[in-house]
Parts: C-alpha cells; sequence; structure tokens
C-alpha cells in the first residue's frame, strides 16, 4: 500500500476502471494503471484490447461503467482538470475550413487559454512542429503528416501538466517520429506526463519509463521495461568449430544449443564463465558473448499467448 | 471565451459554404429586381420607365401608401423568398453542421476541453443559427434601403424582421438538431426537419381555413384538435404576421385586385383578411412563448441524449 506521498506522486491513478457496451460487450474488466508524474507511460495491446477505450474515458470522451482514481489529483471526470490536460485521439478530424494558427486558437480558447497567451503559444508551437509557413493554409491542404504535427501541436496549447497521445506518430515519416519523440523526451525533461498509446512498440521502447500491456481489458503486465523483460534476460554465445567433444557437458551446464550458437538464460556470471572455459578448454574460438533481452514485442506475443492473462493484475 | 470561440468557428463554418455564398447572390437578385420597380401616381414603373402599368394600389392622391408597400415588403416578398426558399436552402445548409461536428474524430477534442456538454451543445446550437443571421442581416438591410430609396417608404418596423426570423429558424432547426443528435445523418437531418415544418405549416393553414370556411366547423372534434395542435406546435406563419403588423403593413388579400373576382371568392377572401388580421393582432409573448416551450423541449431532449453519449 503506498503513502500518501507515493500517491500524491501520480498523475494518473486509475482503479477498478470498467466499461461495458450494451450489456455484453466488455471492453475494460477492472484496468488499474498508475502514471507517476514527469513520466512517459506507454499504453499497448493489441486491436480491440480497449486502450482507446481507456485514453477516451480518461478525457470523458466516454463515460465509465465504474472507475475509481484521480487523474492530476482530481477525480476521473473532473471537468476543471481538464484545463491542464493536452489530449490528440486517433484518427482525428480538424475542421477542414480552418487554417493552422486558427485551429490552434480555437482549441486553445476551449481549453480557457487567455487570447494573449493563446497568440504566442501558437507561433511558438507551430514553430516547433514546421509547419510556421503553413500557419494561413487550411487545414483541407495539409498532408498527413502535416495534420498529424498539428494535432501534437493543439494538444500543447494550453502548455499541460498532462499529455495524452493516441497514435502520435501515425502517418508520420521516419525523421517526422524522430522529431516528435524529441519532443516528447524535451517535454519530459520540462516536468510533463506523458501517456501514449501506440502499435509502434519500438517507439514506445525508445522514450517510455514504464508500459502497461492491456490485453482483453485486463492490464497483464505493468512496470519498467527492465522489470518486464528481467525473466527473459538471456546471454548468446557464437562459437566456431565443433562441439561435439564437449556438447555433453555444456547442456550439463545449462545452456541451449543451436548450431553455433549457445544460449544461456538469467545472469549468472559464473555459469557462463564456466561454459567459456569449457568452449576454450576444447580449443574452440568464441566470436561473441552478447546478453540478450526480448524485446516489448516479444512480451506483448508471450502475454497474449499466456493463460494467466485472464486474471487482472494488482497495481505495483 | 469558450462560447464565443464555439459561435466564432461556425461562422467561419458557414461562411466556408457555397450556399451561404450563393444566398447572399439571391438577395441581392431580389434587392435588384425591387430597385427596377418604382410607385409613380397612378402607376407602377418597370425598368425606369421601360415599362409601365396603371395602378392605384399603392398611391393615393399622389402620395405613396405606406400600408400597402409594408404588405408588399412583408407578406409577399419576405415571406416568399426568404422565410420560404431562404428558410428552406438554410436548412439544407445548415443540416451538416451537428453530424460532422459529432464525428468521432472531431469531437473527441471538444469534449476533452473544461466545459460542461450542454454549453458545448449551446454553444454549437446558437453558432449555427449564425448562419441565418447573418443572410437576415444583409437580407432585410438591402431591401430596407430599397424600400426606402425606391418605393418611397421608410420601414423601421420592417428591420424586427432580422431577429423574428432567425427565431422562425430555430423552430425548424431545432428539429434538425434532434436528428443530427440522435442519428448522427445530414440528410435524415435535413429531410425531417423539412418534413415537420410542412407539418406545422400544415396544422396552422388547416386550423386557420376552419375560420375562413364556418362550414367546416361544424365537425367540432376534428375543429378542437386542430386548435389544440395549432398551440403545440411552433407557429412559424405568425412570426410573418408579426412582422407586418411591426412594419405597419396591411393583410396580403388587400393587394389581390378584386373588379374580376366572383361574389364567394370575395366573401372568401373578406374572412382570410379578418383572420389574418385576428393573426397580426395576437399577443406576441403567447405566439412566440408556446413556440418557444416545443423548441425549449425539443433542445433539451437533443441536449439529454449529447450529454448522455459515448462518442
Amino acid at each position: 500500500m503506498e503513502s500518501i506521498t507515493e500517491m500524491t506522486n501520480w498523475a494518473v491513478d486509475l482503479i477498478d476502471v470498467r466499461k461495458t457496451y450494451g450489456k455484453t460487450i466488455d471492453a475494460l474488466r477492472g484496468v488499474n494503471i498508475q502514471v507517476r508524474r514527469g513520466e512517459i507511460f506507454g499504453l499497448l495491446g493489441p486491436n480491440g484490447a480497449g486502450k482507446t477505450t481507456l485514453v477516451k474515458i480518461m478525457m470523458t470522451v466516454v463515460r465509465p461503467t465504474h472507475a475509481l482514481g484521480t487523474i492530476l489529483g482530481r477525480p476521473i471526470g473532473h471537468r476543471g482538470k481538464l484545463a491542464r490536460i493536452g489530449y490528440l485521439p486517433e484518427h482525428h478530424q480538424f475542421p477542414p475550413y480552418l487554417t493552422g494558427a486558427q485551429l490552434l486558437d480555437y482549441y486553445a480558447a476551449l481549453a480557457k487559454v487567455p487570447r494573449a497567451v493563446r497568440r504566442k503559444n501558437a507561433e511558438r508551437l507551430l514553430d516547433r512542429v514546421w509547419l510556421t509557413q503553413w500557419r494561413d493554409t487550411r487545414i483541407d491542404k495539409y498532408s498527413k503528416g502535416m495534420s498529424q504535427r498539428l494535432g501534437i501541436a493543439q494538444a500543447l496549447t494550453n502548455d499541460p501538466e498532462l499529455l495524452v497521445l493516441d497514435e502520435p506518430t501515425d502517418g508520420l515519416d521516419p525523421v517526422g517520429r524522430r522529431d516528435v519523440r524529441e519532443l516528447l523526451l524535451e517535454l519530459r525533461s520540462a516536468g510533463t506526463t506523458i501517456f501514449l498509446n501506440s502499435h509502434l512498440l519500438s517507439e514506445l521502447e525508445m522514450i517510455c519509463d514504464r508500459v502497461a500491456i492491456l490485453v482483453d481489458g485486463h492490464v497483464a503486465r505493468q512496470g519498467t521495461l527492465t522489470e518486464l523483460t528481467e525473466h527473459t534476460v538471456e546471454y548468446r554465445i557464437r562459437f566456431q568449430g565443433d562441439l561435439a567433444p564437449v556438447q555433453k557437458k555444456i547442456e550439463t551446464l545449462g545452456a541451449r544449443i543451436d548450431g553455433s550458437l549457445l544460449s544461456i538464460s538469467g545472469h549468472d556470471t559464473e555459469k557462463i564463465n564456466a561454459i567459456v572455459d569449457v568452449l576454450r578448454g576444447a580449443g574452440l574460438l568464441i566470436e561473441a558473448i552478447e546478453p540478450h533481452r526480448f524485446s516489448l514485442e516479444d512480451i506483448l506475443v508471450e502475454v497474449m499467448g499466456d493463460k494467466r492473462v485472464a486474471r487482472p493484475t494488482t497495481p505495483p | 471565451m469558450q462560447f464565443w470561440a464555439l459561435i466564432v468557428d461556425s461562422l467561419r463554418e458557414s461562411l466556408d459554404r457555397k450556399i451561404f455564398w450563393v444566398m447572399g447572390a439571391i438577395s441581392v437578385l431580389i434587392a435588384a429586381t425591387m430597385f427596377c420597380i418604382s410607385f409613380e401616381p397612378g402607376k407602377i414603373v418597370i425598368l425606369f420607365g421601360t415599362w409601365e402599368f396603371p395602378s392605384d394600389l399603392f398611391t393615393t392622391n399622389g402620395a405613396i401608401r405606406q400600408d400597402r408597400i409594408a404588405t408588399l415588403a412583408v407578406s409577399w416578398i419576405l415571406d416568399l423568398t426568404f422565410s420560404w426558399s431562404g428558410i428552406i436552402l438554410a436548412i439544407i445548409a445548415t443540416a451538416g453542421f451537428f453530424p460532422s461536428f459529432l464525428e468521432r474524430g472531431s469531437i473527441g477534442i471538444v469534449l476533452s476541453k473544461p466545459m460542461p456538454r450542454w454549453q458545448i451543445f449551446l454553444g454549437k446550437y446558437f453558432g449555427s443559427l449564425v448562419f441565418v443571421f447573418v443572410q437576415a442581416v444583409f437580407f432585410v438591410l438591402l431591401t430596407f434601403v430599397v424600400v426606402g430609396l425606391r418605393w418611397g417608404a421608410w420601414l423601421p418596423g420592417y428591420l424586427w424582421a432580422i431577429p423574428l426570423v432567425v427565431l422562425l429558424f430555430s423552430y425548424i432547426y431545432c428539429v434538425s438538431v434532434w436528428v443530427a443528435v440522435y442519428f448522427r445523418s445530414t440528410v435524415a437531418a435535413a429531410v425531417i426537419s423539412l418534413g415537420v415544418w410542412m407539418m406545422f405549416f400544415g396544422v396552422q393553414a388547416t386550423a386557420e381555413s376552419f375560420e375562413y370556411y364556418p362550414s367546416w366547423q361544424s365537425n367540432q372534434t376534428v375543429h378542437k384538435a386542430f386548435q389544440t395542435a395549432r398551440w403545440i406546435v411552433p407557429k412559424t406563419q405568425d412570426i410573418i404576421y408579426l412582422v407586418a403588423k411591426l412594419s405597419g403593413a396591411g393583410t396580403s388579400g388587400e393587394l389581390l385586385p378584386d373588379p374580376d373576382l366572383e361574389e364567394t371568392d370575395m366573401e372568401t377572401i373578406k374572412r382570410a383578411s379578418v383572420a389574418e388580421r385576428k393573426r397580426m393582432n395576437m399577443n406576441p409573448l403567447l405566439t412566440i412563448g408556446s413556440s418557444l416551450l416545443f423548441e425549449a423541449v425539443v433542445l433539451l431532449l437533443a441536449m439529454w441524449k449529447f450529454a448522455r453519449t459515448d462518442y
């Protein structure tokens, strides 16, 4: 049980969030997620897991069947606190008749940003997302990538404490994605909490401090990337030569043999050194010794195939 | 600030619609046509003297008859052009405002702002009325100036047409919004609201016809039913009668040439004029109040649905 201090450090504290559509579709079955202030938190899961529903509940676009917890210290659904949150939904559609500058002004006004601040912010943000020369161009002339960058800019117009982004790099080329990642890291350095929902697992691996994996309306795993992949650590030894004379001994030491590749689970350095000694003793040439962890994708695939997914997890 | 942002956004959306500019062009065309007509003692002059028709309808002893001019401006021009065809065009043009506003990728960002849903709903609703407000200001001011300069009758009361036509439009648009919130379909919103408007008109016209044709009143049940229904539905025609009264107009029948009509037709026209005069003198608070009650109920139902829906 966290102390009061630890609890107030949560930017997002979702407890037992449930959502049933109609009477039969359980989109969320008791989700518990905690996001620390100032961290980048990633939410991933397969299609239909409930990720977008969860994000929409946080933003009051969808009403939960049941939800406890807080966002920025206020109960979920508290309207006033929304002024301190920036949001970019997936598949957003902006009014085509507005220009880039008009759009930022419009959404900032809805977020209660004073006029003078809106104007300054709009110029700064358009510059930050490389859209300054397009500020007076109608949005229906924008490319997908430009529209996405404008979307990120509109989520920042109110200088949010919490930024909720659903697929923020959708439609961006690799350079654009890199630029967005750098922007998010800058924001984190400035103290902004970022809640990210993305299918691009490699991107989440690059920038997230912690992640949660949502499967079938439950949080299957939650924690730092190190915590999630702890049990998957192994060392791989690539060698040259004939292993036959020492194969039995290698297997006894717990290595798995795959051609000229040995895999040893865990961090046991004594075991690894013993295996290296055996290989060197047999005159085999060691080409490489590399630590290896599962990627986030590997973890997701593992979770989706894991029968334990059916049970909800407790918060860390 | 937030409310105003929704209004400004709706204004920008209106300006983006081609039909907005088409309606403006039609207003100019109508005003130009009116400009080509003038009334002189004993005659109506068309196209600056190209044609002339003898008539004492609009002048008496060399002086312009303001009441007849007002009747022409309100009961014929304003009623036929703006309050019929203009409203139809406006309903079609604005039918898409709410459905596009409620599209999943669009409404999500708005709902995530620190604004109660009822406020968002009303901001968008009043913003949509701006479309007709701008058109009404343009049409009424233009025709007001033409009637004053060319027809010799300055009718300050005619300017009440601006807010009253917007009110008339709101009676019908509330139905369009209700349909849009429940079904999120532009076509359904346009078709159903126009159909319901025809129903309003039908109920009103039938209720009034009982006064033109006293023999109809023999069926007391039907007569009472229509009189009751008339109070429930918005009284769109009463708006024009109110504008006519405020402009100092007479009844529309006064402009019909009578020498060639048969006696029975004359009797019907006289009864219609009496009924029209009665409508013009109706308590405006009563007629507008009861219509606004209908509108309020429809909007409350739409607002409730909007507040409860997951987008």
